[in-house]
């Protein structure tokens, strides 16, 4: 078991848990979440935020590059790249309303190739410009696309685990608006639910989890973190408390599996989460119908 | 059974030349209300009869202060709609084809809502409002359903639901928009009972819809909307002129006491379609719909 070995070495595991404890956070705060987008019907939302933070990322690299004295330190790049997720997902909203220029699904679509189409452009920029300038190079594409939690340190657990937490805290204290507003925006607007303000939320919340979990599985792949565990979970019950329940149990297995197996298959982190998410789902699609059979016996 | 006009005290209800106009695309401005006045009595349940695109959500938005007026004004309980609604004094009813009922969320749960607006996520609700909540489900005839998720009920049930939900706050006045969509013949019949409940305990009762059955079932009195008020009577006064009128003579209502016989060739300018009552109370086509004849059979 290298899983054992890379975790308990005294010389290995100072470089393996903080990507543990990175990948752990990201499932506490993605997965109450991800019930959130399911319902919401937002995971293609989501899609358009994450690829918009590689174009924060670009952006972030580039202006470090040439010196913007702030971001040349962690807080500063991923403070801009918020901004820039939050901002992405504001001029979706904006687009997609009614009797403006599109419709939500190709607003979306515009902004993701937008910000991604940016994000190559500037992230090379940014490597020229290093380059130019004798300064160490920046992450690699590779790495901002698909994650790279194992190059991560303490600092950064620390980090996650405090998003994460302000998530969670933000979660229960609008848990009573964000589920109203998310069963009936309307009717929920109509009992004096903000939902201009909550969605405005739901908004700034998926982008911290998403600049948060693009350590893990990049910006490709971060959407999976938003979807899996709540669509895993709502096979499984019809329930509130143990669909959150179900949701936070399977991404943390999903995270721990997968990071699991990338160790033992010497394989890339974030791909191998994803898939043992996927993996997860098809094993619920499979038991929930069971369950279902059986709770409609009972009743 | 037309009742005299309402006493000096505020009515729950009171609009005033209430028009409103949509910027329509293309510069094309959409009236969809026109000069609008009306008066609903506390304890009265006003049914608001009209063709889709009649206006009827527009009214309703407008009461709820979701809308402002582009002239007029509308009054809920002597108050304007925004403070009337902060004040907890007006319940609704959404349609309710906007709700998500694959939602992980009981009976109780969704009839919570109506309490537990803005109140922090940290605490359980407080006394008061588990005991509004259960009334509320008392009264909708609902309390044996508390814990079944909502989306294992019939139509009927999620409607009684809804409306548990919008009366939990005890508001004194309850807005309904098309509450019987999809609803069964029975389900049509204890919602009007309901409606009667309700009334007797005060509450004053709007209810918009297309379908003159919910009219029947559940009113005592009936405006018939399309932009503007066309009538205001009581549902025995529902003749086949007034609904002609109002539906622009694409109707065929035959049912209880509202029984279309004919109408009249020269009152029809235009084109229209022979619409049956179905399930969903009386068709309406647009005049540029096919259709030659004007003579409405049976």
């Amino acid at each position: 078991m290298r899983t054992i070995e890379y975790l308990t070495d005294p010389v290995l595991r100072g470089y393996y848990w903080p990507g543990v404890g990175v990948g752990l956070a990201i499932a506490v705060m993605a997965s109450p979440l991800s019930v959130l987008v399911v319902l919401r019907r937002l995971a293609f939302i989501g899609q358009g935020i994450s690829h918009a933070a590689f174009g924060g990322v670009g952006l972030a690299l580039v202006l470090g590059a040439v010196g913007v004295g702030v971001l040349a330190s962690e807080p500063g790049r991923t403070g801009l790249i918020v901004a820039f997720c939050v901002a992405a997902a504001l001029t979706i909203s904006w687009l997609g309303e009614r009797g403006r220029a599109a419709r939500p699904d190709t607003a979306i679509g515009i902004v993701l190739v937008a910000a991604m189409a940016m994000g190559f452009i500037l992230h090379r920029a940014a490597v020229q410009a290093s380059q130019a300038r004798g300064l160490p190079q920046p992450p690699g594409l590779e790495d901002v696309l698909f994650g790279a939690v194992l190059g991560v340190g303490a600092g950064d657990a620390a980090t996650a685990w405090g998003a994460a937490l302000l998530v969670l805290a933000l979660l229960v204290t609008m848990r009573r608006d964000l589920v109203f507003w998310a069963f009936e925006p309307a009717a929920a607007e109509a009992f004096g639910v903000a939902s201009a303000r909550v969605r405005n939320v739901v908004m700034v919340l998926l982008s911290v989890t998403i600049v948060v979990g693009m350590q893990l599985a990049g910006v490709v792949l971060a959407t999976a973190l938003l979807v899996l565990p709540g669509a895993i979970a709502l096979r499984l019950s019809a329930r509130l408390w143990p669909v959150l329940a179900w949701s936070l149990a399977s991404g943390l297995v999903g995270v721990a599996g997968g990071l699991v197996l990338s160790f033992e298959l010497d394989q890339q982190p974030g791909p191998m989460i994803v898939l043992t998410l996927v993996g997860l789902f098809a094993i619920a699609s499979i038991g929930g119908r069971w369950m279902g059979r059986r709770e409609s016996v009972a009743a | 059974m037309n009742k005299a006009d309402p006493g000096p005290e505020a009515p729950a209800l009171r609009s005033r030349g209430l028009s409103y106009t949509y910027p329509g695309e293309g510069g094309r401005p959409n009236v969809a209300l026109d000069g609008v006045t009306l008066d609903v009595r506390t304890g009265e349940r006003l049914g608001i009869l009209g063709p889709n695109g009649g206006g009827k959500s527009t009214l309703l938005k407008l009461t709820l202060g979701l809308l402002k007026p582009t002239s007029g004004t509308v009054e809920v309980c002597g108050l304007s709609p925004e403070r009337a609604r902060r004040r907890g004094l007006v319940g609704y009813v959404p349609q309710r084809a906007e709700a998500g009922f694959d939602f992980p969320l009981s009976v109780r749960q969704v009839v919570e809502q109506g309490v537990s607006r803005g109140r922090s996520g940290w605490r359980r609700l407080d006394r008061s409002a588990r005991t509004k909540i259960d009334a509320a489900l008392e009264l909708a005839g609902m309390s044996a359903l508390g814990e079944r998720p909502i989306g294992s009920l019939s139509g009927g049930q999620r409607q009684r639901v809804m409306i548990a939900r919008a009366v939990a706050g005890e508001p004194r006045v309850l807005l309904l928009d098309e509450p019987t969509v999809g609803v069964d013949v029975e389900g049509q019949q204890r919602f009007g009972a309901l409606l009667e409940r309700l009334s007797a305990r005060g509450l004053t009762v709007v209810v918009v819809t297309h379908d003159l059955r919910t009219v029947a079932a559940g009113c005592d009195r009936v405006a018939c909307l399309r932009q503007t008020l066309h009538a205001h009577v009581d549902p025995q006064g529902l003749t086949p002129e007034v609904l002609a009128e109002v539906f622009a003579h694409d109707v065929e209502p035959a049912f209880g006491r509202v029984h279309v016989e004919a109408h009249r060739a020269e009152d029809c300018p235009g084109p229209h379609v022979h619409a049956h009552a179905s399930d969903h109370g009386p068709a309406c086509a647009p005049d540029d719909d096919a259709g030659g004849g004007s003579r409405a059979h049976d």
